[in-house]
């Protein structure tokens, strides 16, 4: 048995899953939906920072479009650490396109001046 | 200069405040003590902001950015890098003192003046942590700049006191960029911050959450060395054999904001004891006559969209009172807190306002699954609302209309859980 | 090779070294911390006592009355603020009303101008003491300073004057060979001299002992526990107000401070400790309860910080301020607990007279009695602001909004005789970082600060102590 408590909404059921993916104790079919995305396939949005130059700030904030597997996360942020953007930079540029192949692209989420 | 609303704070409440003051004719002025508008948003780089206002996901300085562009095209004045000093008020005109490196120490003057200051964070010395004082000890909010404006950790092996977001947020964000984050201590038998982030920032990482624990001992002569949680009981009071030891270089305090109000001092407006903001009628107007106040200057928020459309409700009044010369009352009517409810926000109510009703904004004091809130007037019950999932890190907003008045005597807000 | 060395520049040593600077003499000042004034003078009531206290014929006695008058010339000459608020001694009860009376009749004795002032006179001026006082003791000469101030002005004073200061050194042996005296520190320097003034404060006895075999006195450190309230609680008492004195200590007092605030301690509990400068619950509580006893409705929702200090008393009650009997040359300046503070001058004067009972002092020509403080953008007049702000820019840049403290304030203090160069030590000269939010807004500025006037990396730039960085790696750079 996995426990496990669901975020979807805010009642936050606390679930239990067992070796054959029944879900229970959960109040709505979402939660069963969640618990089982968590067991095969876990995902996560992701915020971090990248190194900009000639800004105001050392760092320019950076978010994963969508979400991307849950263990590539330190991945990620090890490939964030090789990226530096000079100013200016608008929000939404494309830092890292199409990251470990998931279709998702990693872009800025601030406009910084010289 | 004479202008009609001055707006003191260029964060997201001074942003939707001054984006609905705005009108043509109008002179507004918006200061900024930082080199760029957008507030403490600009380092709160996690998403999960705009549900409610832009019915969409966005981070800190997302949110941010979309309120500056909806007032960078607008004919008005914006002072940055300029810090306000002191505000004083003669007849009905306000003196704002104000300091910059290009003009040094000047004044201006306005009829209406909006404080969005925003808010500070509590440190160690106003929640009197026990034991020795060495470096390595910080609110949450200032490691969080240093991280992610600066691009600097604080420290490599962390414990975080307080489970309010910001606690919860960094306790992720430290450990993503490399630190050692040991645990979370949290007074409270429950946490303050959202499921969500229990499990994406805590669970996710293994981070271990103490309920009903607090810190009983700090040492370190010079930096951080080691801190002791203890559990406590029902009246907070720490359990002796319960003790933990930790081993770090850093504690994070994440353990409550209060309004940044100290600018104001000098008006004498009345300040609530239960916000640490002012006290404000229906209008967002504090008992000084065309000053008003909104966002986390008035009272500390959980959502951003809060600040936002309150702060929008504060700027429409401010502009009115503007052009019509007075918003005063002829007489005010007390909103209470009552049973488990911590504030009610307006404070006062004038009753005979050509309004058909308003949103009071409240907290309540414990956690339930649910329960009724009542609002009374004098003895009478004059309205109930059912809720589900009160929690005291989030504001519930109720609206109460004018028809539902039967008489002139204060007004009582109570919430009763069901067992 | 030194003439003088002194071993510590707390408020006793800055003064004695000041004292020394007067003459043809080669004089260093060591201490162990990284900026000056960092033990008992950083953390005290800051009250200059009138000296109504002090047991008779003590050398306690006779230094506080003495150190009170001359406050005044320090003042002066070095810009010491000096708050000339006076004192209230209040009774409650048939027991402390005798206290009162014993401690006027000690008062008179030692030289001290005491008055009862009638209790209508003593509720309107401080309409917050206890309703239940009975009897008021009014002690005029009381006054208040800023302690660390007094120890960096006479420092400053003093090396301005040639002395030469080093902080971030240890002692950990001294050794005699002839009149030549070595002295070695933990950080592995080496210096000759042929006196020292052992002014270590909780430290001395540590001190004594790398020379003597039986050192005289014995330290009994006793940690004092206080509550700072917010400046917007000044004028809540204009006076220092004092209970009477029980067994229990001077007992817990109400101090305004220089610079607003209110203080409300100490407790005294003795500790083996040196350097544990730990809050304790209990400790707080028990001050907020005595306090209470003496002013009502103090508004505890006005703290912004706690502290602790730890008084260098020894044994005996009265100071000890000799010369070595064992080793010539060597002299202790020991347990200067209160009224240290107020006593430093008149201890430096009493120096004065040991050594010239020993040797020829030869007055500098060159010598200047006078330090200018560095005005803060915050004390200066209108037309003063003005003009400093045509001047430098920087003057216009406002760091710290709580305290008004701006750049140039804050690089004035970086580049200052004494220069600050931590974070801390920037919040004891130019106050940044001192007010309601201690630092949550003004504390990474001031950080670049130092690292750009130091020209340092921010990860090097100490919160207050070597090896204490503020933010410690930077993130997103390959090792």
């Amino acid at each position: 048995m996995k426990e496990m408590i669901c975020i979807v909404c805010p009642v936050g059921c606390h679930m239990s899953v067992d070796s054959n993916m029944n879900v229970f104790n959960n109040k709505c079919k979402r939660g069963e939906v969640y618990a089982k995305k968590e067991l095969t396939n876990p995902t996560r949005m992701v915020t971090s920072t990248v190194r900009i130059e000639s800004a105001l700030q050392a760092r320019i904030p950076v978010k994963t479009m969508d979400a991307i597997p849950k263990g590539k996360i330190f991945e990620l942020m090890e490939m964030l650490a090789d990226v530096t953007l000079k100013a200016p930079v608008k929000r939404g540029h494309v830092v890292i396109e199409n990251v470990f192949d998931t279709g998702v692209d990693i872009v800025t989420t601030a406009s910084l001046t010289e | 200069m004479t202008y009609d609303i001055v707006i003191i704070g260029g964060g997201a409440a001074g942003l939707a405040a001054l984006h609905s003051a705005y009108e043509d004719g109008l002179k507004i002025l918006l200061i900024e003590r930082e080199k760029t508008l957008g507030g403490i948003l600009k380092q709160c780089i996690h998403n999960g902001f705009g549900v409610h206002h832009y019915k969409e996901e966005l981070t800190g300085p997302e949110y941010a950015e979309r309120g500056i562009e909806a007032i960078q095209d607008l004919d008005i004045d914006v002072f940055t890098d300029t810090t306000v000093i002191d505000i004083s008020k003669k007849k009905k005109e306000f003196t704002l003192s104000m300091m910059n490196t290009v003009d040094g120490e000047f004044d201006v003057k306005a009829k209406a003046v909006i404080m969005s200051t925003g808010c500070y964070e509590r440190t160690r010395g106003q929640i009197q942590l026990p034991g020795e004082r060495p470096a390595g000890i910080m609110p949450a909010g200032s490691a969080q700049r240093y991280l992610n404006i600066d691009g600097y950790l604080v420290g490599k092996k962390v414990f975080i006191l307080g489970s309010g977001d910001i606690g919860l947020i960094m306790a992720r964000r430290m450990k993503l960029e490399g630190a050692d984050v040991l645990g979370v201590a949290e007074l409270m038998p429950y946490s303050n911050g959202l499921t969500r982030n229990i499990v994406q920032c805590l669970h996710d990482f293994d981070i271990p959450l103490y309920l009903s624990h607090t810190i009983t001992n700090i040492k370190g002569k010079k930096q951080l060395e080691q801190i002791t949680i203890s559990e406590v009981d029902e009246r907070f009071v720490p359990i002796a054999g319960t003790e933990k030891h930790f081993d770090v270089d850093t504690l994070l305090l994440s353990v409550g904001l209060v309004p940044d109000i100290k600018m104001f001092d000098s008006l004498n407006m009345d300040i609530s004891p239960l916000t640490k903001g002012a006290i404000v009628d229906q209008f967002f107007q504090t008992s000084v006559e065309g000053l008003f106040a909104c966002g986390n200057s008035l009272h500390v928020h959980d959502l951003v969209d809060f600040v936002t459309q309150e702060s929008e409700k504060a700027g429409e009044y401010a502009k009115q009172y503007v052009k019509e010369g007075s918003l005063r009352q002829k007489k005010l009517t007390s909103v209470m807190p009552g049973d488990r409810v911590r504030y009610v926000l307006p404070q006062k109510i004038d009753l005979t306002a050509d309004q058909e009703g308003w949103t009071f904004a409240l907290r309540a004091t414990e956690n339930a699954q649910r329960g009724t809130f009542k609002i009374y007037q004098g003895d009478a019950l004059i309205m109930e609302k059912k809720a589900r999932f009160i929690a005291p890190a989030e504001m519930e907003h109720i609206e109460v209309k004018k028809d539902l008045l039967v008489s002139n005597e204060p007004l009582k807000i109570s919430l009763e859980v069901l067992a | 090779m030194y003439d003088y060395l002194v071993i510590g520049a707390g408020v006793t040593g800055a003064n004695i070294a000041r004292m020394l600077s007067k003459y043809e003499l080669n004089v260093i000042v060591l201490d162990k911390e990284s900026d000056i004034g960092n033990g008992a003078t950083l953390a005290n009531s800051a009250i200059v006592h009138s000296g109504h206290d002090p047991k008779e014929d003590t050398l306690k006695a006779k230094l506080c009355v003495r150190g009170n008058a001359l406050y005044h010339e320090l003042e002066k000459n070095l810009d010491v603020p000096l708050m000339h608020n006076g004192a209230y001694l209040l009774a409650s009860d048939e027991e402390s009303e005798a206290q009162l009376d014993t401690l006027f009749n000690r008062a008179k004795y030692n030289g001290v101008h005491a008055e009862f002032v009638p209790l209508e006179v003593a509720f309107k001026e401080e309409p917050n003491i206890a309703k239940d006082t009975t009897r008021v003791l009014s002690l005029p000469s009381t006054k208040i300073t800023y302690p660390w101030e007094v120890a960096l002005a006479c420092m400053e004073n003093a090396v301005s004057n040639g002395v030469t200061y080093k902080g971030n050194q240890t002692v950990n042996s001294i050794q005699k060979d002839g009149d030549i005296f070595t002295v070695t520190t933990e950080e592995g320097d080496v210096y000759e001299t042929k006196h020292i003034i052992n002014a270590a404060g909780v430290f001395v006895e540590k001190i004594a002992a790398m020379i003597e075999k039986d050192v005289p006195y014995k330290i009994n450190p006793r940690r004092g526990e206080y509550y700072v309230l917010d400046r917007r609680t000044k004028g809540f008492v204009n006076r220092t107000i004092y209970p009477v004195p029980s067994v229990r200590g001077k007992g817990v007092l109400l101090v305004p401070q220089i610079h607003g605030n209110i203080l409300v301690g100490p407790n005294a509990i003795e500790q083996d400790s040196l350097d544990d400068y730990s809050n304790t619950p209990d400790g707080l509580r028990w001050v907020r309860n005595e306090a209470s006893r003496i002013v009502q409705n103090i508004p505890f929702d006005q703290i912004i910080r706690t502290f602790t200090g730890i008084r260098p008393s020894i044994y005996q009650y009265d100071f000890y301020i000799e010369e070595s009997l064992e080793v010539d040359n060597f002299f202790h300046v020991a347990g200067i607990d209160s009224p240290g503070l107020t006593a430093a001058p008149a201890i430096a004067e009493y120096v004065e007279e040991i050594l010239k009972g020993k040797m020829r002092l030869v007055k500098k020509e060159s010598y200047d009695p006078k330090r200018r403080k560095l005005v803060l953008y915050n004390e200066m007049t209108k037309r003063q602001q003005q003009k400093a702000f045509d001047e430098d820019k920087r003057y216009g840049n406002l760091i710290c909004k709580c305290e008004k403290i701006t750049e140039a304030d804050v690089v004035k203090s970086i580049h200052s005789p004494i220069p600050a160069t931590s974070v801390k030590a920037i919040k004891k000269r130019a106050r940044a970082g001192a007010g309601l939010c201690q630092g949550g807004y003004c504390e990474h500025q001031v950080l670049k600060l130092l690292a750009r006037e130091l020209e340092k990396p921010l990860t090097q730039v100490d919160y207050y102590h070597p090896s204490t960085p503020l933010v410690k790696t930077e993130t997103k750079v390959k090792p």
